[in-house]
């Protein structure tokens, strides 16, 4: 691009303010149809693989849900990561991913769960992924390495899931006596508005063989799904690395 | 840079104008026809599924109109077929459910027989079990509602529905439940407030984050600066210390939000969760568990003409009871066909569901001791409505289904019947 100091034409544009605010509208054009894209796969990615350990209160256990949903999480994140950092060193990959995903299940959840099915919120809200995703993010910022970010970061990305979670989830599982039987407020949410499609035998919740450890199942399940995020984390980059492209920008 | 120039063009008022003219028809195009879901697809599950597996009787709702927190019992008793079909797993794991469409009743409890039962349970072939669900009107509007048990392996297995009319505002609804501390809470709003506070302030602080690089650095120069390989210019120290901070605060709030939870709510439970114990059938006279034992019937063959809506079995029956018994009524998949000779007034049931007259047999008594052979027929549109005559269609096209006897003391003695029955396709006769 060739630039004039007076002010005066460069290429097509009449002035550097004028092409200054077309860099900065096209950057808010990438910025959007970019985080429409990632929102849109990342949300049917995430839904179809997720699912219900995501939609449920009553399926949000202390070991498959802090298992399952890191893991399937960490996928759209690290490619998002590879995509801005390989190509603009940028660290918001994760967050970008994050946000993108969330904005699109609030929307879901409230729109479709709450507006059409008059499902309550606390029975349908998503997974608190943020802090895992600052996280991630600022690893790789820090260290600069991928390999560094997806053995601390992608470990740090289980780890930080559950007690991230906590605060929005803890209400649900105080206990209550029903008919002589006990309930967590999650069971009996589920028990009380109807889904006539989820049988309660189809929750995958509480399930496994890591009944060792007694009460304190939820370090090992989130050591386990920080490991195998690590995997995953690996494997996303690549697919991040190999299949997303800047051929628009290169036309600029 | 042409891409730039092409981009201003299409940023131009036309095309948002055009843009804005195709949602508007987009949208109105979709809402043209918009019809409420009422049904939940019963009738298109196949025939023999639904006579074979469970056969429900003595159905009832015990309101058919109420207001917003008003309550009802939809109640019952399921007979789990003998001879269950090889296509549907065993109800080994099953949940007794309430087919409606989303929660417009909640349903506050849920018993089979004495036990209540939130989570899955074990059915036994051949047995019977009382069931009933206790259910609070939240949504106004007309509704279907049926009872249903799901079955691992088997789907839905829907018993007969009854509409309700629920008056009010869903806005007045409360859900009341005692914790074991003793504080009350509405289940329909407890919680929602919590949830909002901790997940919108993260969303904003992810903005924020991305916001902040986007601003300092932005997209096209940093593309330009790590395609001219100056990435190491892109990341200085400055911004490592703004992540590491970032990095702290982030930590830090998370280890405080989980402190303060669990000062919070110092006692918590997990998720409950595995199948309850082992259920018990019912045990008194007139069901069917109990009464196969004193009034047996075998189907000896039969033919059904598909488009003349019409049943012809023969079954031979045992009455071992002391007095003479006459057929009252066949039940499958939720219809009642009942034989107007035992039955002089109309009973409460969904229209839909039952044939009034819809049952003949050999009005001669079977007398105590007797074994008859006695011809039954079963004649109505709603065997064809209800898609029973799609039975010629299914892979294992055989019957299933209650009988009810009723002797002069008044008392019904029910078994069950099941076989295999030729489809007749042309109209004419009977053979």
């Amino acid at each position: 691009m060739s630039t004039s100091k007076s002010g005066g034409a460069i290429g097509p544009f009449h002035s550097v303010a004028e092409a200054a605010g077309c860099v900065k509208t096209s950057d808010w054009l990438i910025l959007t149809l970019l985080f429409l894209a990632v929102l849109g796969g990342y949300h049917i990615h995430f839904m179809l693989t997720a699912g219900d350990w995501d939609f449920w209160v009553d399926w949000k256990d202390r070991r498959m849900w802090p298992t399952v949903i890191p893991i399937l999480g960490v996928t759209f994140a690290a490619a998002a990561q590879a995509f801005l950092w390989e190509n603009f060193r940028l660290p918001f990959g994760a967050t970008f991913a994050v946000l993108g995903l969330l904005i699109g299940e609030w929307i879901n959840r409230y729109v479709n769960f709450w507006g059409w099915t008059y499902f309550p919120i606390s029975l349908v809200f998503p997974s608190a992924l943020v802090v895992p995703a600052l996280w991630l993010d600022i690893i790789l910022l820090l260290s600069g390495s991928y390999v560094i970010t997806a053995v601390v970061g992608a470990l740090g990305w289980g780890l930080l899931f559950y007690p991230n979670n906590w605060p929005a989830i803890a209400a649900f599982h105080q206990a209550t006596e029903q008919h002589g039987q006990l309930m967590s407020l999650a069971d009996l949410i589920g028990l009380h508005f109807v889904r006539t499609s989820m049988p309660e035998y189809i929750r995958m919740v509480e399930r496994g063989t890591l009944r060792t450890f007694g009460k304190d199942v939820v370090p090992v399940a989130a050591f386990f799904s920080g490991f195998v995020s690590m995997l995953v984390y690996f494997l996303w980059w690549f697919v991040g690395k190999w299949y997303s492209t800047t051929k628009v920008i290169t036309k600029i | 840079m042409k891409l730039l120039e092409r981009m201003a063009v299409l940023a131009t008022g036309r095309v948002a104008r055009l843009f804005g003219l195709g949602m508007a028809a987009a949208v109105a195009a979709t809402m043209g026809s918009v019809a409420p879901a009422s049904a939940h697809g019963e009738k298109s599950q196949q025939a023999f599924l639904r006579m074979r597996t469970l056969n429900w009787y003595d159905v009832k709702w015990s309101k058919t109109s109420l207001n917003v927190n008003e309550s009802m019992v939809l109640s019952g008793k399921v007979h789990v077929f003998s001879a269950w079909p090889q296509a549907v797993a065993n109800p080994k794991s099953s949940f007794l459910n309430a087919g409606e469409p989303g929660p417009v009743l909640v349903r506050t409890a849920q018993f089979i027989g004495e036990q209540f039962a939130p989570r899955s349970v074990s059915l036994e072939v051949g047995k019977d079990y009382a069931f009933q669900i206790d259910l609070k009107a939240r949504r106004a509007g007309r509704w279907h509602v049926h009872a249903q048990i799901n079955v691992e392996g088997g789907g839905p297995i829907i018993g007969p529905g009854q509409w309700i009319e629920i008056k009010g505002d869903m806005a007045d609804f409360k859900d009341p439940v005692t914790l074991l501390d003793g504080t009350t809470v509405d289940l329909e709003t407890y919680g929602i407030d919590r949830i909002y506070a901790w997940h919108f302030p993260w969303m904003i602080a992810a903005a924020a984050w991305i916001l902040y690089w986007f601003f300092k650095k932005g997209i096209i120069a940093s593309y330009l600066r790590v395609s001219e390989g100056k990435e190491d210019e892109q990341i200085g120290d400055d911004d490592r210390r703004v992540g590491a901070i970032v990095l702290a605060v982030t930590i830090l709030a998370t280890i405080i939000g989980y402190a303060v939870t669990n000062s919070t709510f110092p006692r918590t439970i997990p998720l409950q969760a595995g199948l309850q114990k082992p259920l018990t059938p019912i045990t008194e006279e007139g069901t069917v568990g109990v009464g196969t034992k004193i009034v047996t019937a075998d189907l000896k063959g039969g033919v059904y003409k598909v488009p003349g809506r019409e049943l012809t079995v023969q079954v031979k029956i045992t009455n071992k009871t002391d007095e003479p018994l006459k057929l009252g009524e066949y039940t499958a998949a939720g219809l009642r066909f009942l034989n107007p000779d035992v039955f002089t007034t109309k009973p409460e049931f969904p229209d839909y569901l039952l044939a009034d007259r819809g049952l003949s047999t050999d009005p001669t008594p079977i007398a105590p001791g007797e074994t008859k052979t006695i011809e039954i027929k079963v004649q109505d549109a709603r065997w064809d409505i209800e898609r029973l005559s799609d039975l010629a269609y299914d892979t294992d096209s055989q019957i299933g289904g209650l009988l009810f006897f009723f002797g002069p003391s008044g008392k019904r003695y029910a078994t069950e019947i099941g076989g295999p029955v030729i489809p007749k396709f042309v109209a004419g006769d009977m053979p």
